[in-house]
C-alpha cells in the first residue's frame, strides 16, 4: 500500500485540482467530505498516514506495478492495455436497451452478475445526466437499469465503497471510470479487502466534466430537460429527450474536469471488463475482456442469453488504437514538458518510448 | 430568581436580593408605570423581574427590539406623567446613545431613569466600557451604588431628582452589583399612576436653544449632589490620606482598611454621585488630604474629574493622586484593564499606608506551590453539549471548505459569538456590534467589482436579527449584494438567560404576542429564505452550500431550540459502543472528543475508546451522524422528573 | 459544630458552567438571611455558564453587609462540584484553616478534550486538597442525584452536604422552607430527596478520618 497522510493528499492532490472525484478516499472519517463533485477536507486531519492517500490514483500512479499486479501478465497492447479479447457486445434486454447508453453492456453485465449470485450489491451511478449525478448500491435489477445511460461528470461513485467494505462481508461490484478502476485496485492493495470486488466493470472515459458544466446547463434552459446526453462520433455534444439540440465540442470543453487533462487511461485498463463505444454502431459497444474473472462472467451472460458478443471488426482496431494514442501521447508531452500535473505518473523509460513511437498501425 | 421576595409588601422587612431585583424593586416603590429593556449581561434580570410581576403589578414592561427603542418608549411614558425606566447594558447605550443626546436637549417630564450596567473585567461582554463618559457627554447625571441595598435606595431618589431637574437620571450600574446578591431593606410597594396624559400644550423638542438650559438642570443636579444621602466620608477628620471610591470599589476599600488595621489614618470618602461632581464636598476633604487614591471600576473617571477640580482650586496643598492614571491601582493586566477586585484595592491601601497583609497565613502559599501536579489546565469557553450552535458552525465551515474559495464568515453577538473560538472551529473572522454581520457582508460583498471572489457568510441570532441586523439586510437587499446571511435560531435570547423577543410569540410578561417569524421578515423583503434543522448536519451543510452557489442576498435560518431551555427536554441521550469504537486506530483520530468537541464526549483512556458523559449529554444525536464508524447512537433516556 | 458563635464566615462555591452553582448560592445566602445573618454573595454568570470556570462567593456576617467578593486567601469553606476546579479556588482563595466538601467526578475542560492539556490524576487531585486544606470531606454528590431522580441536581446534593458537615451557622433544618418556597412541586420532590441524601452522606462520612473518605 502506498504511504502517505492527508497533508500529502491535500498538497499533492486536492488544492493542485489533481482530484479525479473518484470518491475512493471517502467515507472513511470525518474529515474528507464531497459536495457538487468537490472533494474537500472539511477540517484538518493531524494522522501522518491515511487510507484516502492510500487509494487516491492520483497521489501516484504506476502503470507497470498495476499491470503486474492486477494483471499478472506484462503489458500486450501499449495502448489498449492487456487484454483477453477484444469484442463488440449487447444487452439482449429491450428494457436494457431503452435506457442504455449504447449497447446496454454495462447494464447487462451487472444485472447479471447480482441476479446470478455472483454479487449481492453494485455500486453505480445514478441520476439524470443534467444534474449532479449520486452514488447508488444497487441491489436489484430494477436499481440497476435505473442507474443506466452515462452521466458526464466525475460523480465520486465509489463513495459507498468503504461502508460496504467495512459494515459486511459481501461480494459486490462496481462500475467506474478508468480512475476509479485504479482507486479499487489501491484499494485491493490491502489483503483485507483483496477478495470482495466481485467485478469491476470499467467504463471508457477520455474526460469527465466539472461542476461547472452543470451550471452551463441551467444557464441554457432547454438543455436542463435532455434525459440523455451523448458525444457522436459526428461531433458535437447531443441532448435529447424526443428532440435533441447539439451543442458545439467546443463550448463544452472549458468545462472539463482539470484532473482529466493529465490521465494517461482512457479505458481502464485494470478493470476486469471494459465497456466503451464502437464510435460506429450505437447498438453496440467495445467490450475489452481483461481478467479471467470478467471472462467467466462475460462467458456466463453469453451463456445465459443476457449478452451477445461479435468479434472486434479487424478494420477499426487501429481508430480505437488511434484515439488512445492520442490520448496517451499528449500526456507524455505534457511529462517532458514538467507539467507539475504529471508529477504522480511513474511511467518507465521503456512504457514512453513505446508511446511514443506507437505501434505501426498507429498513425 | 426572588420574585416571591420583589412582591412582599411589607417594609422594613430585610431580604436577600440580587442587585439587578433590588432595581427592580426600587423601581415599584418609587411608582414606576413603565419599563422597557433590551437584554443584555449583566443587565437582564431588572426587566426579566419587572415583567415578571408587572401584571399584578398594574404597570407596563417591554423587551423592546433594542435599546434605543427601548429608551424612546421609556420617554414616551415620562412625557405622559408616567415613571419609566430603561435598562440596557453598556453596548446598548451605544445604540440608544443618539436618542439619549437628543432626549436631555428635550427633557423629561414625569421621573425617568436609565440604568446602563458595564461589565469591568468583560465577564460576558466583548469589550469593557466605562459608561460614564458617554453620559457625562450627553449631559445627564450619573449615580452610582456600592451595594446592592443603596441600589434599591437609590433608585426612588433617581426619580425624585429626574422630577427636579427635567431631565433623565441614569444609574450606572456594575456586575458586581448586577450579579451580587445582598441584604435588602424593603420600603413601601407605590402603586404607579393612572392618569397618563400628554399635555397638549407641552412640546419636547430637541433645539440648539436649549443647551443653555440643558447646562443649568446639570448644575441644579450638582447643588443637590452636594446634600445626596449617597456620599459619605468615615475616617479620622483630617486624614492626610484619602480614599475617594464608588460602586463596588466602596466595600472593597473599607474592608482593605480595616483588614489593614488603617482605620485610624486612612479616610474614605465615598461618592454615589459621580457626574456632575458635588465640588464643594470633594473639594472639602482635599484640603485636608495630602494622598488620594481612587477606586473605581475600569477608567479613571473620577480620578481626572477630582484632579480637574483641583486644579481650579485657588488654594490648594501639595497633593499626590494615586489611581489608574499613576498606575498605583491596576490589576494582573495593567490599570484600567479588568475589573477591580479586593485584592487591588489591598494592594494599593498597603502600598498607601506602607503596611502588609499576610494573606493564605502558615506556610499555605508554600505548600501550595509544592504540590506535585502539573498546571490545571485552564477551561475555555465552550459551547454546551447539544448546543445547535456547535452543529451549525460545523455545516457552515464543512459547506466553505467544500465549496473553496475561501468564504469569509463574519459574526455577530450572542452565544454564537464563540464561533471565534475551539467550538465554533474559529471559523468566525469577524465580530463587532449588535447586527454588524450583516452590513459587513453587504459590504464584502460589493467589493466583487475590485477583485473580491471569496463568498460571504453573515452569521447572526435570532434576537440580534430583530435588534439590528434587518435594516443592514435591507441595504443588501437594495443594492443587491450577494451573501448568505445565517440566522442561528435558537428560539430565545440565550446568552443572556433566555429572554422572548418578536419571534417567540411570547412577550416580556408571558402573554401570547403575535410572532412575527425571520422567514416572514426575510420573505418581505422579497429575499429567498431556506430553514433547516442544524442537528441534522448532511442536509444543513448541503443547504449552506447549495446556496453558496447561487447570487443574491440568500437568508438561510438554522433553527433548533438551545439546549438550555426548560422546554427542550432531554430525551435521549448518546451511548458508545465500545465494540465499534476502534479508538485510537480510528481514522478519525478521536473526532468526537478532539475535533467536534461536545463536552459530553469524553475520552476513555482505560478502556481506549470515546464515552459519552450521560450527565452533561443532551442527546442532540449530532455525533451519532458524524461517527464515521456508527459507533455512537442514541437511547431513550427514562422519563426525568421537572 | 453547629451552634457556634461564627460571626463571619466566607464560601466559595467552585464549579463549572451548568452546574448550578448559582442556585446553590441564591439557596446558602437565604437561608443564612433568614437566620438572622447579613449576606452578600458574589457571582459571575453569563458566558462563563457557557463552560467556563464559574465561582460564587457566599459571605456572611452578623454586624455589617460584606463586600461581594472573599478576598483571597480569606475564605473558610471551599464547596466544590468539580475537583479541578475546587482545588484551583482552595490554592487562589485558601488559608491553612479553610474546608472541603468536593464532588470527585471530573467534568474534563476542553484543553484536555482537545489534547492541548492533562486533567490531573483523580487521586493525586484528592491528595492535593488533603495537603492543603483543614478538612476535606469527598462527597460523591452526582451519584446521590442520581439516586434522587435527576443528576444535575448534584448541587442540591452537596449543598446537603454542607448543611449537614456541620461548618455552617446554622442548622440544616433552616434550609426545609427555602427549599419549599424555591421549587414547584417536581423539582422540589427531586431537589428535596437530593439535599437530604446529601446531608446524611455528610453525617455517615465526616465520623470517619477525612483520609478514608475519598
Ligand atoms: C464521464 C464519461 C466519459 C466517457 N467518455 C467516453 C469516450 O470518450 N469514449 C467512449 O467510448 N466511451 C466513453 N464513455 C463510456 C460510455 O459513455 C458508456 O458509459 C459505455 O460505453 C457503456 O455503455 P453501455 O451502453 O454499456 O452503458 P449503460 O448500460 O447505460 O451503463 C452505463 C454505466 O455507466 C455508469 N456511469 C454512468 N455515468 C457514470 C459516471 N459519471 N461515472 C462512473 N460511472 C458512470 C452507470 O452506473 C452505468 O453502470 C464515457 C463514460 C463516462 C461516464
Ligand atoms: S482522486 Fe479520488 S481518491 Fe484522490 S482525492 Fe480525488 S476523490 Fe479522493
Ligand atoms: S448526542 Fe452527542 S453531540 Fe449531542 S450532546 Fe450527546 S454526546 Fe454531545
Amino acid at each position: 500500500m502506498k504511504r502517505g497522510g492527508p497533508a500529502d493528499l491535500e498538497a499533492r492532490v486536492l488544492s493542485a485540482d489533481l482530484c479525479t472525484g473518484c470518491g475512493a478516499c471517502l467515507g472513511h472519517c470525518p474529515y474528507l467530505k464531497t459536495l457538487g463533485e468537490r472533494v474537500a477536507f472539511v477540517h484538518p486531519c493531524s494522522l501522518t498516514e491515511g487510507r484516502c492517500f492510500a487509494v487516491c490514483p492520483r497521489t501516484s500512479l504506476d502503470p507497470d506495478e498495476l499491470d503486474r499486479r492486477v494483471l499478472g501478465t506484462p503489458r500486450l497492447d501499449v495502448f489498449l492495455g492487456s487484454y483477453r479479447r477484444l469484442l463488440w457486445s449487447r444487452s439482449l434486454d429491450a428494457d436494457i436497451h431503452g435506457r442504455a447508453q449504447y449497447g446496454g453492456t454495462t447494464t447487462a453485465l451487472t444485472a447479471f452478475a447480482l441476479e446470478s449470485g455472483t454479487v449481492s450489491a453494485a455500486v453505480l451511478t445514478g441520476g439524470g445526466p443534467t444534474s449532479f449525478p449520486q452514488p447508488v448500491v444497487a441491489r436489484d435489477r430494477d436499481a440497476v437499469l435505473a442507474a443506466a445511460g452515462t452521466k458526464y461528470s466525475a460523480c465520486p461513485t465509489l463513495v459507498p465503497v468503504a461502508g460496504l467494505l467495512r459494515e459486511s462481508d459481501e461480494a459486490f461490484a462496481v462500475v467506474g471510470r478508468p480512475c476509479q478502476v485504479a482507486a479499487l485496485r489501491n484499494v485491493q492493495a490491502n489483503p483485507k479487502n483483496a477478495h470482495r470486488f466481485a467485478a469491476v466493470i470499467g467504463v471508457f472515459c477520455f474526460w469527465a466534466l466539472a461542476p461547472s458544466f452543470y451550471r452551463f446547463v441551467a444557464a441554457h434552459g432547454v438543455l436542463t430537460r435532455a434525459t440523455k446526453i451523448d458525444i457522436p462520433k459526428e461531433g458535437g455534444v447531443v441532448f435529447s429527450n424526443g428532440r435533441t439540440t447539439t451543442v458545439p465540442l467546443d463550448e463544452i470543453r472549458p468545462h472539463i474536469r482539470p484532473a482529466c487533462q493529465t490521465c494517461l487511461d482512457p479505458t481502464a485498463e485494470w478493470a476486469d471488463v471494459s465497456v466503451g463505444s464502437t464510435e460506429h454502431d450505437s447498438a453496440w459497444n467495445t467490450l475489452v475482456v481483461r481478467t479471467a474473472r470478467g471472462q467467466a462472467l462475460v462467458d456466463a451472460a453469453v451463456a445465459a442469453g443476457a449478452l451477445e458478443t461479435r468479434p472486434y471488426p479487424p478494420d477499426r482496431i487501429p481508430i480505437l488504437r488511434a484515439a488512445v494514442a492520442g490520448k496517451k501521447r499528449r500526456v507524455m508531452a505534457a511529462v517532458d514538458e514538467g507539467d507539475p500535473a504529471t508529477r504522480y505518473l511513474s511511467v518507465s523509460d521503456d512504457t514512453r518510448a513505446a508511446i511514443m513511437a506507437g505501434g505501426r498501425d498507429v498513425q | 430568581m426572588s420574585l416571591q421576595a420583589l412582591r412582599i409588601p411589607t417594609p422594613g422587612q430585610v431580604v436577600v436580593l440580587s442587585g439587578n431585583e433590588a432595581i427592580a424593586r426600587g423601581a415599584m416603590e418609587a411608582g414606576l408605570g413603565y419599563a422597557a429593556a433590551y437584554p443584555g449581561s449583566p443587565s437582564s434580570e431588572i426587566l426579566a423581574s419587572l415583567a415578571a410581576v408587572s401584571r399584578e403589578r398594574g404597570f407596563y414592561a417591554e423587551w423592546s427590539t433594542n435599546e434605543k427603542v427601548a429608551m424612546e418608549g421609556a420617554a414616551a411614558a415620562s412625557y405622559a406623567g408616567v415613571r419609566s425606566i430603561t435598562i440596557m447594558k453598556a453596548d446598548g447605550l451605544n445604540v440608544a446613545m443618539d436618542f439619549m443626546t437628543s432626549l436631555a436637549y428635550a427633557g423629561t417630564r414625569a421621573g425617568m431613569v436609565i440604568v446602563v450596567s458595564d461589565d469591568p473585567g468583560a465577564h460576558s461582554s466583548t469589550k469593557e466600557e466605562d459608561t460614564r463618559y458617554l453620559v457625562r457627554a450627553a449631559h445627564l447625571p450619573v449615580l452610582e451604588a456600592a451595594t446592592v441595598d443603596e441600589a434599591k435606595t437609590m433608585v426612588p431618589w433617581a426619580f425624585e431628582l429626574s422630577e427636579a431637574i427635567g431631565l433623565p437620571v441614569v444609574l450606572r450600574n456594575v456586575t458586581r452589583i448586577a450579579h451580587a446578591r445582598g441584604s435588602v431593606t424593603l420600603g413601601p410597594l407605590t402603586p404607579p399612576t393612572r392618569e397618563a396624559r400628554f399635555d397638549p400644550n407641552a412640546r419636547y423638542l430637541t433645539l440648539s436653544l436649549f443647551h443653555p438650559v440643558l447646562h443649568a438642570r446639570i448644575e441644579e443636579a450638582r447643588a443637590r449632589f452636594e446634600t445626596a444621602p449617597f456620599n459619605r466620608y468615615t475616617g479620622p477628620a483630617d486624614a492626610a490620606r484619602l480614599v475617594v471610591a464608588c460602586g463596588p470599589g466602596w466595600t472593597y476599600a473599607t474592608e482593605a482598611v480595616e483588614l489593614l488595621g488603617a482605620k485610624g489614618e486612612v479616610g474614605v470618602l465615598k461618592l454615589g454621585t459621580t457626574w456632575p461632581l458635588p465640588e464643594r464636598l470633594v473639594a472639602s476633604h482635599l484640603t485636608h488630604a495630602r494622598e488620594v487614591l481612587f477606586l473605581e471600576e475600569v477608567e479613571p473617571f473620577l480620578e481626572t474629574e477630582v484632579k480637574s477640580l483641583w486644579a481650579q482650586q485657588t488654594e490648594r496643598g501639595p497633593v499626590r493622586f494615586l489611581g489608574k492614571a499613576s498606575a498605583h491601582v491596576a490589576g494582573p493586566s495593567g490599570p484600567s484593564i479588568g475589573e477591580l477586585t479586593p485584592e487591588i484595592a489591598i494592594k494599593a491601601i498597603a502600598a498607601l499606608t506602607g503596611r502588609e497583609l499576610e494573606v493564605h497565613g502558615n506556610g499555605f502559599a508554600e505548600r501550595a506551590a509544592k504540590l506535585a501536579l502539573p498546571d490545571l489546565p485552564p477551561r475555555a469557553l465552550a459551547f454546551c453539549a447539544g448546543c445547535p450552535h456547535r452543529a451549525s458552525y460545523w455545516a457552515i465551515k464543512s459547506a466553505l471548505e467544500l465549496d473553496g474559495r475561501k468564504g469569509v464568515v463574519v459574526g455577530d453577538i450572542g452565544c454564537y459569538t464563540l464561533g471565534v473560538m475551539q467550538t465554533g472551529y474559529f471559523t468566525v473572522k469577524t465580530v463587532h456590534a449588535m447586527g454588524s454581520a450583516v452590513g459587513l457582508a453587504s459590504g464584502f460583498g460589493k467589493l466583487g467589482l475590485l477583485g473580491f471572489d471569496q463568498p460571504v457568510v453573515a452569521v447572526v441570532g435570532d434576537s440580534t436579527f430583530y435588534h439590528a441586523a434587518i435594516p443592514a439586510l435591507v441595504n443588501a437587499r437594495y443594492n443587491d449584494s450577494p451573501l448568505l446571511l445565517v440566522v442561528l435560531d435558537n428560539c430565545t435570547t440565550a446568552m443572556t438567560g433566555h429572554q422572548p423577543h418578536p419571534g417567540t410569540g411570547r412577550s416580556a410578561a408571558g402573554d401570547p404576542a403575535p410572532p412575527l417569524p425571520i422567514e416572514a421578515v426575510a420573505r418581505g423583503l422579497g429575499l429567498d429564505v431556506d430553514i433547516q434543522d442544524p442537528l441534522r448536519t448532511a442536509e444543513a451543510v448541503e443547504s449552506v452550500y447549495r446556496l453558496l452557489q447561487t447570487d443574491g442576498t440568500k437568508v438561510l435560518i438554522l433553527r433548533s431550540p438551545c439546549a438550555l431551555l426548560p422546554s427542550t427536554k432531554r430525551t435521549h441521550r448518546a451511548v458508545v459502543d465500545p465494540a465499534r469504537c476502534v479508538g485510537e486506530s480510528c481514522g478519525c483520530n478521536r473526532f468526537c472528543n478532539r475535533v467536534f468537541s461536545c463536552p459530553a464526549l469524553v475520552w476513555d483512556g482505560e478502556r481506549g475508546c470515546a464515552r459519552v458523559d450521560d450527565v452533561l449529554c443532551a442527546g442532540c444525536g449530532v455525533c451519532v451522524d458524524l461517527c464515521p464508524r456508527g459507533a455512537i447512537r442514541l437511547e431513550e433516556t427514562a422519563a426525568i422528573a421537572g | 459544630m453547629a451552634g457556634d458563635p461564627v460571626d463571619r464566615l466566607n464560601v466559595v462555591i467552585a464549579g463549572v458552567g451548568g452546574q448550578g452553582n448559582v442556585v446553590a448560592s441564591d439557596i446558602l445566602a437565604t437561608a443564612l438571611s433568614r437566620a438572622g445573618f447579613r449576606v452578600s454573595v458574589g457571582e459571575t454568570f453569563g458566558a462563563s455558564q457557557r463552560g467556563g470556570s464559574v465561582m460564587s462567593h457566599v459571605r456572611t456576617a452578623r454586624d455589617a453587609t460584606p463586600g461581594p467578593l472573599v478576598p483571597k486567601g480569606l475564605v473558610d469553606v471551599v464547596l466544590g462540584f468539580e475537583p479541578l476546579e475546587t482545588l484551583r479556588v482552595l490554592t487562589d482563595y485558601g488559608q491553612s484553616r479553610t474546608r472541603v466538601l468536593v464532588n470527585p467526578r471530573p467534568i474534563y475542560p476542553l484543553a484536555v478534550q482537545i489534547g492541548e492539556g492533562t486533567y490531573p490524576d483523580p487521586g493525586a487531585l484528592l491528595e492535593s486538597l488533603r495537603a492543603l486544606a483543614a478538612d476535606v470531606l469527598v462527597v460523591e454528590g452526582t451519584e446521590l442525584a442520581r439516586r434522587a431522580g435527576e443528576v444535575k441536581a448534584q448541587n442540591l446534593a452537596m449543598l446537603g452536604a454542607l448543611a449537614g458537615s456541620g461548618w455552617l451557622p446554622i442548622a440544616a433544618e433552616t434550609f426545609d422552607a427555602v427549599l419549599a418556597d424555591r421549587f414547584g412541586d417536581d423539582l422540589l420532590r427531586v431537589n428535596r430527596a437530593a439535599f437530604r441524601l446529601g446531608i446524611e452522606e455528610a453525617s455517615r462520612i465526616s465520623r470517619v478520618p477525612a483520609s478514608r473518605a475519598g
